[in-house]
């Protein structure tokens, strides 16, 4: 019954391979306050893997974009698909054929493999579903592509893996052109990436042109056949795999001016304030650093390789399975967030209109909320939350009349100093940022930074996790990098650089 | 991870007076209620009578009408603000209401101690689903609908599916408190009940509570974002339940009123309770998904909502047409709010863009005269 399957994956003739299916040039993306791609170009051909390497904010997630066709770029842009000119939208990409598999999974968790394969696009005839036919197509390409999975298993049981492979699946029955994997090996076992390269190996030779963008360099050199590098929204180079060493790659991912960084001003550094012995929990393995008072520590790492929920565990709103945390060399235990701020310990987390704000509430709520913990007084007055909501928009230069605004309606910056506000108000001591500066203009960016050594200044000590290089390397005083949970290294002084950093934070010790 | 623009919403100019005021739509829309009932009468008795509706006698019987559904209207306040809902509470009242009659008629505990341990009860029936609302993931909606069902049956077998009759032991609760003094225009007696009075002061401690306590300001930051609420150290669960355990003093203190109003334990006696009093603090501008209302709001819906069957009787309409009028004001008094914000959003965008325009305009004119003087000349001759 699958034997005679018409829609498996077509076996083409070699002779149009290695032909070109996408050309873009001249691809620009600025974002008010924010250039995130600045005249990039790239190229796909037939049946080649194509990889995009570059740090986090590299660029790599705003093209994608453009690709399948989310954002538009900026005028003089140009595209070209099978030769032709194109104007991309989400529905002209997905005519096109290509198709785009995030890191988080769009799926639907309580259809079947083969619902989730046909949603949108169910073989009908007379009005009926054709179930058997679809089985048919979807185990067809399932066996193709030797996966073991049924078609009948519901997708929410399925693990990212399973879930990355119905995905792809779904590619070849409806002959997509272009597959492209965002960070597809993210959170997949050792066994489930072997597995899924060897898939992408197959479907590349069905003349495919794939797409792959990983910070994994093994996987890079395994299946790529050309890497393109971004930094900072530009092109460093593209290079053709064969030949190629990772320190040439590493080096075209690093290479900034750290002159052009910002310059912090520094801050005598006092007495150790906060340590962490041995924490485990929530994904985080094993990690030991202290921190004085006057001292921001750096965490770097990849995305996804557990600094936030490292901070989490920290801050008492995730369990500490094992280890010790010690404030002023006191061992404490904080299990709730109520604690830790009880404990002096503010969190600044990356995620701030979810985590962070209450947008609908004005600013001065939002300002005075987290101080509830330390208030005796069981009445509260308006009156004084707008004092101090004032207070806070004049010493942060909020820009908004005053405290009465709604949180909703400020900008990101803005946001974040309601976010920033929130703790000061709590006369907290031991400062985590997640992310400070994410989404946010370049001047605001300024002002946090002053924001922050200006805490320095008051004897407070800063942890802050930050995906953003010269961020991490202009603030840290320490930089901890992290991988899979685990404390990769300790940096400091002039061991502070973007190539041990990179380096550190994919964990190749072999360069 | 892209380097993204962070939203970038502006709010130009001064919001509306509506916006400023959230109460202000729904008053207005019930003043505006009032005005026309009051011009219907003033016409139907050709403008000779005072109209009976604004009567003080009239006013103070839709009070009485009012006010057990408005006790457990300002519980509904909380648990809503709190981002939950309980259909439960008029299973949960008849339920009481019988416990109390078979406590004071069958169980002869007494008076006290028979209404003490219906309140308790409905204390305790609250406390436990609040308890699983709040450490559970599942809807308050759907957990509360099972009270409401359980409820209901546990009722039942307590009376025996009858009713349960006692010999006005409740009375004093009915006491008019204001005895003696009679109405200017009707000469009819003027009646306040305690109930009415427990009405309004649970009302003013609601308010209080909301608007000026740690205890209030914790309930709406849980209603507007809860995970923000518990990484600033607020205990998220603990307050879900807390709403849920006022609500059962509320439920349980209004039951004794009902009971002491009918003398009679009865299945039917909360029936509805809880479509009438979510429906006051929805039309009060309380929003279902949490955060957002307060108590004055719920006080202008529970008036309005009682005040609408009250006039449906004086304009002589037949009872089925209050259920379409009541209806109707809840959805109009909801998406007032939501139409005003739209209208006012749509005349400052208006504003904005005309700013614009003119803005576009002077620069245009200016740079016309400077590239091309002449064409400008030919223009204006």
């Amino acid at each position: 019954m699958i034997a005679k399957s018409e829609r498996t994956p077509p076996k083409r003739e070699r002779v149009h391979f290695m032909s070109e299916i996408l050309r873009l040039s001249n691809i620009s993306k600025t974002f008010p306050g924010v250039v995130a791609l600045q005249n990039i170009s790239f190229d796909l051909n037939e049946g080649e893997v194509h990889c995009l390497c570059g740090e986090n904010g590299a660029g790599k997630s705003t093209l994608i974009k453009i690709l399948s066709g989310a954002y538009h770029p900026d005028e003089g842009a140009e595209i070209s698909f099978e030769g032709k000119p194109v104007v991309l939208n989400p529905h002209l990409a997905m005519s096109l054929g290509i198709q785009t598999i995030y890191q988080e999974h769009v799926v639907f968790e309580t259809l079947s493999v083969m619902e989730n394969i046909f949603a949108g696009a169910e073989i009908v005839k007379r009005g009926f579903l054709q179930k058997a036919e679809m089985r048919r197509q979807t185990l067809g390409v399932l066996k193709y592509l030797k996966s073991g999975l049924s078609p009948d298993a519901k997708m929410g049981d399925l693990s990212s893996s399973g879930q990355k492979i119905v995905e792809i699946a779904k590619g070849l029955i409806f002959k997509r052109r272009v597959i492209i994997l965002d960070e597809p090996t993210a959170s997949l076992s050792s066994v489930e990436i072997e597995n899924l390269l060897d898939i992408i190996e197959t479907i590349k030779n069905s003349g495919l042109g794939i797409i792959y963008i990983s910070h994994h360099l093994e996987e890079v050199f395994k299946i790529g056949d050309r890497v393109t590098v971004l930094r900072d929204g530009r092109k460093v180079s593209q290079h053709e795999m064969a030949g190629l060493t990772k320190t040439t790659l590493i080096r075209d991912m690093v290479g900034r001016d750290p002159s052009t960084f910002y310059q912090r001003e520094k801050v005598s550094i006092g007495g150790a304030v906060f340590e962490a012995r041995a924490v485990t929990g929530n994904g985080a393995r094993d990690i030991s650093f202290t921190l004085s008072r006057g001292e921001i520590l750096g965490i770097a790492g990849m995305a996804g390789s557990g600094r936030s929920e490292l901070m989490n565990v920290l801050f008492g709103s995730a369990p500490l399975d094992s280890g010790e945390i010690l404030i002023n060399g006191k061992v404490v235990k904080h299990s709730t967030p109520e604690k830790a701020i009880r404990n002096k310990m503010c969190f600044i987390t990356e995620d701030r209109q979810n985590t962070g704000l209450f947008l609908p509430q004005t600013i001065a709520r939002n300002v005075t909320i987290a101080n509830l913990v330390n208030t005796r007084e069981f009445v509260v007055h308006s009156r004084d939350d707008a004092r101090i909501g004032d207070k806070f928009v004049k010493q942060l230069a909020i820009k908004t009349p005053n405290s009465q605004t709604r949180a909703v309606e400020l900008s990101g910056g803005n946001q974040q100093k309601v976010v920033l506000a929130k703790w000061f108000n709590t006369n907290g001591e031991i400062f985590i940022f997640d992310e400070p500066t994410l989404g946010i203009d370049v001047g605001s960016k300024q002002e946090i930074y002053k924001v922050m050594v200006d805490l320095l200044k008051q004897g407070k000590a800063i942890i802050m996790v930050s995906s953003d290089m010269p961020e991490v390397i202009s603030m840290s005083d320490r930089v901890l990098v992290m991988k899979n949970g685990e404390k990769m290294a300790e940096l400091r002084g002039d061991e502070i650089s973007e190539e041990n950093i990179l380096i550190n934070s994919i964990g190749d010790k072999t360069i | 991870m892209s380097s993204e623009a962070a939203p970038q919403s502006k709010q130009t100019g001064r919001p509306s007076l509506f916006r400023r005021y959230e109460n202000l739509t729904v008053l207005a829309i019930f003043v505006g209620f009032v005005v026309i009932i009051v011009i219907l009468q003033l016409f139907l008795t050709g403008g000779t009578k005072f109209p009976t509706f604004i009567s003080p006698v009239n006013l103070l019987n839709i009070l009485q009408q009012v006010g057990v559904p408005g006790i457990v209207a300002v519980g509904m306040t909380i648990v809503m603000i709190s981002g939950g809902i309980d259909l439960s509470v008029g299973m949960l009242a008849s339920l009481v209401s019988i416990i109390t009659a078979l406590g004071i008629s069958k169980w002869q505990l007494g008076v006290v101690p028979a209404v003490l341990l219906g309140i308790f009860s409905a204390v305790v029936l609250e406390t436990i689903m609040g308890f699983i609302i709040s450490r559970t993931k599942v809807e308050p909606f759907i957990i509360t609908l099972g009270g409401m069902i359980t409820f209901q049956g546990i009722a039942l077998l307590l009376c025996n599916s009858r009713e349960v009759i006692m010999n006005g032991e409740l009375d004093f609760l009915k006491t008019n408190l204001i005895q003696g003094i009679k109405d200017p225009v009707s000469h009819l007696n003027l009646i306040i009940p305690p109930y009415v009075l427990i009405f309004f002061i649970i009302a003013l401690f609601g308010g209080l509570l909301l608007g000026y306590t740690r205890y209030g300001r914790r309930i709406y930051a849980v209603g507007t974002n809860p995970q923000a609420a518990y990484l600033a150290g607020i205990d998220v669960k603990n307050m879900k339940l807390s709403a849920y355990v006022i609500m059962g003093v509320l439920v349980g203190i209004g039951a004794v009123m009902l009971l002491a109003r009918i003398n009679t334990g009865i299945i039917t006696l909360g029936q509805g309770l809880e479509i009438d009093s979510i429906a006051m603090v929805v039309i009060g501008g309380t929003a279902l998904k949490g955060g957002k209302g307060n108590i004055l709001g719920t006080l202008i819906g529970v008036f309005f909502l009682g005040s609408i069957g009250n006039a449906m009787n004086m304009l002589r309409l037949p009872s089925e047409v209050q259920f379409v009028a009541k209806g109707l004001v809840v959805i109009i008094a909801v998406s007032a709010g939501d139409v005003s914000n739209r209208i006012s959003g749509f005349l400052s965008r208006r504003k904005e863009l005309r700013w614009h325009a003119e803005q576009r305009a002077k620069k245009e004119r200016v740079s016309n005269r400077l590239t091309s003087p002449n064409q400008n000349e030919t223009n204006r001759t």
